[in-house]
């Protein structure tokens, strides 16, 4: 087994430039995300901030950052880290390279049209759908040009063997379509009436969260915590049960967004038992990846953190939808801390360590400074943190006012204003740290390799049981 | 774990080979034989755990699932029978509403009318007597003379009400039950209530004709 001793090959260098595109574009609309999430979030408790501008108010500043993080941050840096997993298990060199980079030029292309789209008044008002519709096509086949290499290494993986993070990209890989087609079809081409618009884009609003994001992330974490750690996963004969429940249960808790709203009562009950049935998987995942808690370097650091921040949101989702909980927290500032706590504690968290795993071996070269990683590493988790908090006390708040019918609003928006303020420092905080990730990215690129990278990677051994 | 080899911060290593990383957990997702019987705590309990939580999600569902219409938007609305779909109307309240609107303007609020003008309700002969007559002068209306409680009227006006022709009302038959049961129980009075289908018995039996006078409604039992 232990002829395959290199860290690194040929495969990676190949796969080099269209992978660190796809992660430095990413990257780029992640600063750029989290300077209008700022922006929107001072908005919140100083609706006087930019208003006199048609262009920069709250609604587009909202749908602005919402669009560069998913479509452009996660978007961009879960396919690259998705196709570079299924080639390293694949164990054959990238194919359809060029696809993936005309196809990331399309789609980023696609990304700015659309928040030019959304800053000239033409967002769909859909929660995580909010991409003018006529951008949707141009980013629908750019996705598809992308995929191809994803494909083509499943296809042609030189290890018939399959492990769990390639069932989940493969997965991702052609579940993003479907979902975005069919919601392109029912919300703007025949447009479905009434309720069922509603339905439709809460389905879709979830499906992008458990049916794409999530799978992503989880082959990247499932990759790297055996990777890291040298020891077989310990629930590993549960990943595949667990990894169905997700894709088949995960697509039926859409309905959480309509809890308390109006909508047929059995869609919102599907979803509360689904979000249930869902704590299953995400016990499974917890056994299968602690093993990266208390591990040192930054890789483990951001794994660790991405899952509990996933581990806990996936339970506090559960909760949440029922009903005598939803009461509260539904349509309040909760669901906003809920939503950072999914996309940035989880999601963004588990794609950092991965990429701070990845980005030395596609480069061949070691991170320019470890100065930048700690400082990284701090601040997100401490922004993080702050902002789950913060938002998840002022919806709270929020929520046990607004049933008070004697609370006026005015007295609700006044307690919620230092949370809130808060959440600003929070969204300061998390934009710094990236930004040192982005100038720590680009001084890796620049830098000159100081050894070969085949003296740089220690020889790998066999893997270990677990004990 | 290779806490050594992890000393550069700038660069994690691996401490296990891809090729290894597959082929290890492929077994470990096998179905290996346990020989020696010894079935671990974790499987067993994590199945339990799942199927509790499909029992769970079974019950929930089949409590809160509004049967699945799409028009139930209340988790907890009971099978629907079909007969809470016309709900109960009391004929008391209707018929107190029912005079309210219209009979008020010459009965008066206490039923007493105005001596010589408008006949009283309250203690009347015809008010707590023969409904079939009762149930005629509100359909069809009354015109002439007419002697209530020894005092006589020359000149009775009592217009149309029910879904006849010429009606100026158009009252349905509950409307004309209600305001009848109504008046048969207030002011003293204390005859039974008058019900729908009577009403309807009546005016499908008489049809459009012109307003009764009292001699022909005397001839009624």
């Amino acid at each position: 087994m232990s002829h395959d001793t290199q860290e690194v090959s040929a495969n990676d260098a190949h796969a080099r430039g269209p992978l660190l595109l796809l992660l430095g574009s990413g990257l780029v609309w992640l600063v750029i995300s989290g300077v209008l999430a700022l922006i929107a979030s001072v908005q919140l408790h100083t609706p006087t901030f930019l208003a006199s501008c048609a262009w920069f108010t709250y609604g587009h500043m909202q749908a602005l950052q919402e669009t560069a993080f998913v479509y452009g941050w996660l978007a961009n840096a879960g396919l690259a880290l998705g196709l570079w997993v299924l080639t390293r298990l694949g164990g054959e060199a990238l194919r359809a390279g060029n696809w993936v980079t005309v196809g990331a030029l399309f789609w980023n292309l696609g990304v700015t049209l659309a928040l030019v789209g959304i800053v000239a008044g033409d967002a769909t008002g859909h929660s995580l759908l909010q991409l003018p519709r006529y951008v949707q096509p141009l980013l629908l086949i750019a996705y598809g040009a992308i995929a191809v290499a994803g494909v083509l290494a499943w296809s042609g993986r030189r290890n018939e063997a399959s492990y769990a993070s390639q069932w989940y990209v493969f997965a991702a890989l052609f579940l993003f379509p479907w979902l975005f087609s069919v919601a392109h079809v029912a919300l703007f081409v025949v447009p479905m009436r009434g309720v069922m618009q509603a339905v439709t884009a809460g389905w879709f609003a979830q499906g992008v969260f458990t049916l794409w994001l999530a799978p992503l992330a989880l082959a990247a974490a499932y990759y790297v915590v055996p990777k890291v750690t040298g020891r077989v996963l310990p629930g590993y004969q549960f990943a595949s049960l667990s990894f169905w429940v997700l894709i088949v249960v995960g697509a039926w808790t859409g309905g959480r967004h309509l809890i308390g709203g109006p909508a047929p009562a059995w869609i919102s009950s599907l979803a509360i038992v689904s979000c249930s049935l869902l704590v299953f998987h995400y016990f499974v995942v917890w056994l299968n990846l602690k093993g990266s808690i208390g591990q040192g370097g930054a890789v483990m650091k951001f794994t660790s953190f991405g899952l509990l921040a996933y581990v806990i949101g996936g339970c506090a989702d559960a909760f949440t939808s029922i009903r005598s909980f939803a009461v509260i927290t539904q349509f309040t500032y909760f669901t906003q801390a809920q939503q950072q706590l999914a996309l940035y504690g989880g999601i963004s968290m588990l794609f950092f360590g991965a990429l701070y795993f990845a980005v030395p071996r596609l480069t061949g070269k070691t991170w320019a400074s470890a100065a930048l990683i700690g400082g990284h590493a701090t601040t997100a988790i401490l922004g993080v943190l702050l902002l789950v908090i913060s938002l998840g006390v002022a919806g709270w708040t929020q929520g046990q006012a607004l049933l008070k019918p004697a609370v006026t609003f005015p007295e609700i928006a006044a307690a919620t204003r230092p949370w809130l303020l808060l959440a600003t420092a929070a969204y300061a905080v998390l934009l710094v740290g990236n930004l040192m990730l982005v100038v720590n990215f680009l001084q890796t690129l620049a830098a000159k390799p100081t050894v070969p990278a085949a003296t740089l990677f220690q020889a790998t051994s066999d893997i270990k049981e677990t004990a | 774990m290779s806490t050594s080899s992890n000393q550069d911060p700038r660069l994690t290593q691996s401490a296990a080979s891809d090729t290894s990383l597959l082929a290890a957990h492929e077994k470990a997702a096998g179905k290996q034989a346990d020989e020696k019987g010894n079935y671990k705590l974790m499987p067993l309990a994590l199945l339990f755990g799942f199927s509790g939580l499909i029992f769970w999600a079974g019950s929930y569902m089949g409590r809160f699932s509004g049967q699945f219409s799409g028009n139930i938007f209340d988790e907890n609305a009971q099978p629907s029978t079909g007969a809470e779909v016309v709900a109960k109307i009391d004929p008391i309240v209707l018929g107190k509403k029912q005079y309210a609107a219209a009979c008020i303007a010459c009965h008066l609020a206490d039923g007493k009318g105005l001596t010589g003008v408008n006949p009283p309700l309250a203690g009347s002969e015809w008010v707590t007597g023969s409904e079939e007559r009762l149930v005629r002068i509100v359909v069809h209306g009354l015109k002439g003379p007419i002697k209530v409680m020894g005092v006589e009227y020359s000149a009775a006006a009592m217009p149309v009400f029910g879904k006849v022709a010429g009606s100026g009302y158009n009252w349905s038959d509950e409307k004309i039950a209600a305001v009848l049961t109504y008046i048969r129980q207030e002011w003293g009075n204390t005859a039974g209530p008058i019900s729908t289908e009577l009403v309807a018995a009546i005016r499908a039996k008489e049809g459009d004709r012109k307003e009764w006078s009292a001699e022909e409604l005397l001839k009624i039992q």
